[in-house]
């Protein structure tokens, strides 16, 4: 029976300046096999494409300084600066509507109607700390196009497939982009215990290998 | 008509109320409690002292500290004998590189700095270079975002001459 192991990858810190697919060909090539599944950080893939901004070169609006103070203050929206990002990701009245259906919708005993509706950025973004330094002092973005990532990672490495995860410490894990034919919910399911670390373990790549082979085993019985 | 105007102003009254009670993040460092100078290194031409500096959020919000660091105020028109050099580390995760990384500070909550100043004799033995030394004001420097707009603010504390001839005392004695 083949085993499922996960392999997180040390690399230094990855900046705009890089590629993704490049990283892990220089960090990760040698050991990725056929039957295994690249899966990469999301944020990590975020600062590869430049989606960071600094609050400094950001002027929030009105909409954006008021509706931030809605936002319970643990939240990556609740300062203006990461309202902001939320509006120049998703529009800025998408978010103003998502709010004020939120809010409806709250009072009738419904969460989360803001973040179905103010769109998948809105609940990407993190805020300033949310990322290792140097990047600590930015706001990043969620991934553009987290599956075209992933399908130009299984095309480079001829790998069994790819995935762009958000894993946290929180045991929380979501798939935001994912080549075709692999199941979202079975990964996250793996990648549960955040194999990624916290931000100063850098390991931004983890390789899940045997998992084409694990898969063939389990249907067979 | 007047029924939407007064129905805009009042909402607008009642978000300017909700902001307003709801308050933002207010950061201040305790210059008043923090710890003598103590000296930290001795060698040759160089000196190294330190104090650590609490701070609190006393505001009603959780606030950021995206950036925080130390500017020193030495002019050779006042003090010609040492060169003077500053920085500082958050007491609860130091490190050695001069960074500060940004921190999110709970409302009620605080922490520490640890301010480490370090001069460097122009000429000669460093424990007679500092015999003239005269008070040095250290401006602390901290950028806050919060709620509300991104600023930058500052504190002094004051390195005194006696604390540091107080600091360097046991190691002369010992000399």
């Amino acid at each position: 029976m083949a085993i499922v192991e996960l392999v997180p990858v040390k690399t230094r810190i990855l900046t705009p300046q890089d590629n993704i697919v490049e990283a892990i060909a220089a960090y990760a090539g040698d050991n990725i096999g056929p039957d295994d599944v690249v899966s990469v950080a999301e944020s990590v893939v975020a600062i590869t494409q430049g989606r960071i901004v600094r609050p400094e070169d950001m002027d929030p609006c009105f909409l954006a300084r008021i509706i931030c103070r809605l936002v319970p203050q643990k939240g990556s929206l609740s300062s203006a600066y990461g309202m902001q990002a939320a509006m120049d990701a998703e529009g800025k009245w998408r978010v103003t509507f998502a709010m004020i259906m939120g809010i409806l919708a709250k009072l009738v005993g419904r969460n989360g109607v803001f973040y179905e509706l103010a769109g998948e950025q809105a609940a990407l973004i993190d805020d300033v700390t949310g990322t290792m330094p140097p990047f600590d002092k930015h706001i990043v973005y969620g991934p553009d196009n987290p599956n075209g990532v992933a399908e130009a990672i299984k095309a480079r490495f001829g790998c069994h497939g790819a995935a762009v995860a958000d894993v946290n410490d929180l045991k929380m894990a979501a798939i935001l982009g994912v080549t075709a034919g692999l199941n979202p919910a079975d990964l996250a399911q793996i990648l549960i215990d955040n194999p990624f670390g916290n931000a100063s373990q850098r390991t931004p790549i983890v390789v899940i290998k045997n998992y084409a082979q694990a898969a063939r085993e389990l249907a067979a019985g | 008509m007047l029924f939407f105007a007064v129905a805009a102003a009042a909402l607008a009254v009642a978000v300017w109320l909700f902001i307003a009670r709801q308050g933002d993040a207010e950061f201040e460092f305790l210059v008043d409690q923090r710890t003598d100078f103590k000296l930290e290194e001795l060698s040759g031409n160089r000196a190294v002292f330190s104090c650590v500096v609490p701070f609190v959020n006393k505001g009603t919000q959780d606030g950021t500290i995206m950036d925080c660091f130390t500017r020193h105020l030495l002019p050779q028109e006042q003090f010609d004998a040492v060169e003077a050099f500053s920085r500082l580390e958050l007491e609860s995760r130091r490190r050695s590189d001069g960074y500060f990384e940004a921190l999110i500070v709970p409302k009620t909550d605080g922490n520490a700095v640890i301010v480490t100043v370090a001069f460097a004799a122009k000429q000669g033995d460093i424990r007679q270079a500092l015999t003239g030394m005269v008070d040095m004001p250290v401006e602390i420097y901290f950028q806050v975002v919060a709620r509300g707009k991104w600023y930058v603010d500052k504190q002094r504390i004051v390195m005194m001459a006696d604390e540091v001839a107080a600091a360097l005392k046991p190691a002369l004695a010992g000399a």
